[in-house]
């Protein structure tokens, strides 16, 4: 599903040069849930950019479902976004001047999506997250929780085959966390591949597979229990 | 694929920039289109046609003294000086200048003062047999003045008994058919029309009477005295410096000014109208620059606040080019409504500077074409600040901003 050989990042400023990944390889297999920790500043986020088609990287090779994403021109990456991969993102970011319905709508439209099948996967959706009766409502009549829903379900509308997760329960307590996560299980086992970053090691331990990133590279979580020296280039 | 429904629900929940950008195009679009119709109309004004030959006419204005003088001979004594200069075609003593803004006029009838007949009113000069070649207008009908027909007189009371007529005032005394030969009325004085002119403005530019204009063939001796004179092309400034110099050496006792060329004289009265069609002109200006700055400014605002947003609708699979349709069609959204609204405002405002101006009416053609242009202006003003949003990283999506 998701192959990475040898990718590297590299920030360039006019004076500084930052590394965010160094020689990065991950393989990652259909219908697998990983959770990804690490310290802040380890290159989560880049991991999680540079796999959901959001900026490019600087050397290596990353194969998405087989296509080549390096090899591919903007609209084709935005198309890649749009039709492969949905986005739970940690500040929800659903478009606070539109309601729950057209939140979901929106990718579904980039799609090209006729009117009534948007109708009746946003409806679907809605309904999967357990909001279906407030899809009229705005997001900020929401709590964070519920505006985390939506936004899976607006990631779920898409029945994307790769679903990534920035910090899904970073904004809520305790409760909501647990709903959400819930959530995201059941939709592994329906079949979608999920990439979860989070700092929560009790989250990362729900997770069948654990990856950690330190200094920009994969340490095998288990060595980095047992072993503090061997984690980098594990 | 333009995403109609959503723009306008999302505009219809955050209004307030929207409404302030609306105001904006509907009032920019009031004022252009009049301001756009007056410059027209204004325009159309000062380049009317005349039919005069304004760059080879010029006028002086004399005044003569001597309590011995004869005055009409001193008159016919200077025409004849004033027509053998080299480089003048003719030369006349006039009672009145075409475009100068000074002239006289009166009523004219079908039939006497005791009959009732409907009255035009016309504006009228009193020169000798060569007016018409002074002037340089032609003569479409009928016959040119002659020695015989010109009367001179002092008194004021004394009307000749033929007239040549503009077009114009012939087409509105006589509708259905020539008046060539017939008489009209001045009072009880009976006038016969003897020949008819294509086309000759009066005095004043501005009023109703501009196309409408009589020449008697009257000489009505005066101390104060002015004369229009027509030279060859190119020949006027030299014969305008040589004035002076001939009619002083012939009788010294006169004061000569306000020597001026019939294009300087109309350029004078219509100053106030010129410097109204700039003044207007720059006001457009302005007020477009400052609407398209607006909507600029605007857009760049609302990207500024919706950087995650635009971040995240990338992140969602957005093209380039879908980012760029979505502001270029809020915008037009937005623009269209400003001028509907501002169209409405514009017929409005017409109605009242046609009431309270005597302006003509607003032409719907102006305010379609306004319409057109500020919607065109505003597609132009967004596509910078839109081609920016598009470019916007889909990775600001995951960043805190």
């Amino acid at each position: 599903m998701l192959n990475m050989n040898g990718i590297s990042k590299v920030y360039q400023t006019e004076m500084v040069q930052t590394h965010a990944l160094r020689d990065f390889d991950l393989q990652v297999n259909e219908g697998e849930f990983i959770a990804v920790t690490g310290p802040s500043g380890s290159g989560k986020t880049t991991f999680l950019n540079i796999a959901g088609v959001l900026e490019p990287f600087t050397q290596g090779q990353y194969l998405l479902d087989g296509v080549d994403i390096g090899k591919l021109n903007d609209n084709q990456r935005a198309d890649i976004r749009n039709q492969k991969i949905g986005y739970i993102f940690q500040g929800f970011n659903l478009i606070p001047d539109l309601n729950l319905y057209e939140n979901v709508e929106v990718p579904l439209r980039y799609r090209g999506i006729k009117a009534a099948e948007r109708k009746r996967r946003i409806e679907s959706s809605l309904e999967q997250v357990g909001l279906a009766s407030r899809a009229k409502h705005l997001p900020q009549q929401l709590s964070g929780g519920q505006q985390q829903r939506v936004a899976i379900a607006r990631a779920l509308a898409g029945k994307p085959r790769f679903l990534l997760a920035d910090e899904p329960t970073g904004n809520l307590d305790s409760l909501m966390a647990r709903q959400v996560m819930e959530l995201l299980e059941q939709i592994n086992r329906d079949g979608a591949t999920i990439v979860m970053v989070t700092h929560d090691p009790e989250l990362a331990r729900r997770a069948p597979r654990n990856i950690q990133v330190v200094d920009g590279q994969i340490a095998d979580f288990s060595l980095y229990q047992g072993n503090p020296a061997a984690v980098v280039g594990a | 694929m333009f995403e109609f429904r959503p723009i306008i629900n999302a505009l219809l929940r955050a209004k307030s920039g929207a409404i302030l950008l609306l105001m904006q195009i509907a009032i920019t679009t009031a004022i252009v289109s009049n301001a756009a119709f007056i410059i027209n109309d204004r325009i159309a004004y000062l380049e009317q046609e005349t039919g005069l030959p304004e760059q080879d006419l010029f006028q002086f204005n004399m005044m003569i003294f001597g309590k011995n003088i004869d005055l009409a001979k001193q008159i016919e004594v200077d025409e004849s000086l004033l027509r053998s200069i080299p480089g003048v075609i003719d030369a006349v003593y006039i009672n009145a200048v075409p475009l100068s803004g000074g002239g006289s006029g009166g009523s004219y009838n079908l039939l006497p003062s005791n009959e009732k007949s409907p009255s035009i009113n016309a504006s009228y000069f009193r020169a000798d047999s060569h007016v018409l070649n002074t002037l340089g207008v032609e003569l479409v009908a009928g016959r040119d003045l002659n020695e015989s027909d010109v009367m001179v007189t002092s008194d004021v009371s004394e009307l000749p008994k033929v007239a040549l007529v503009t077009q114009a005032m012939h087409d509105e005394m006589f509708p259905q058919g020539s008046g060539l030969g017939k008489t009209i009325y001045r009072r009880d004085n009976a006038i016969k029309i003897v020949g008819i002119i294509k086309l000759l403005k009066g005095p004043w530019l501005q009023d109703e009477r501009r196309d409408r204009s009589l020449i008697f063939p009257q000489v009505r001796p005066s101390s104060f005295q002015k004369f229009l004179i027509r030279t060859e092309p190119n020949e006027r400034a030299a014969v305008m410096r040589r004035i002076e110099d001939v009619l002083l050496a012939e009788y010294p006792d006169r004061v000569i000014d306000v020597i001026k060329g019939l294009d300087q004289l109309k350029a004078e009265y219509v100053a106030e109208d010129t410097l109204m069609v700039r003044m207007l002109m720059v006001l457009i200006t302005v007020l477009v620059l400052i609407t398209a700055l607006g909507i600029f400014g605007l857009t760049l605002f609302n990207i500024n606040k919706r950087l995650k947003q635009i971040g995240t609708r990338r992140a969602l699979g957005a093209r380039k080019s879908a980012i760029i349709r979505y502001f270029l069609v809020e915008n037009t959204l937005i623009c269209s409504v400003g001028v509907v609204l501002g169209s409405a405002g514009a017929l409005w405002m017409g109605a009242k500077l046609m009431a309270l101006f005597s302006l003509p009416s607003l032409s719907v053609s102006y305010v379609i074409v306004t319409g057109a242009f500020v919607i065109l202006m505003s597609l132009f003003a967004v596509i910078g600040p839109a081609k920016r949003a598009a470019d916007i990283s889909p990775s600001i999506a995951t960043r805190s901003i």
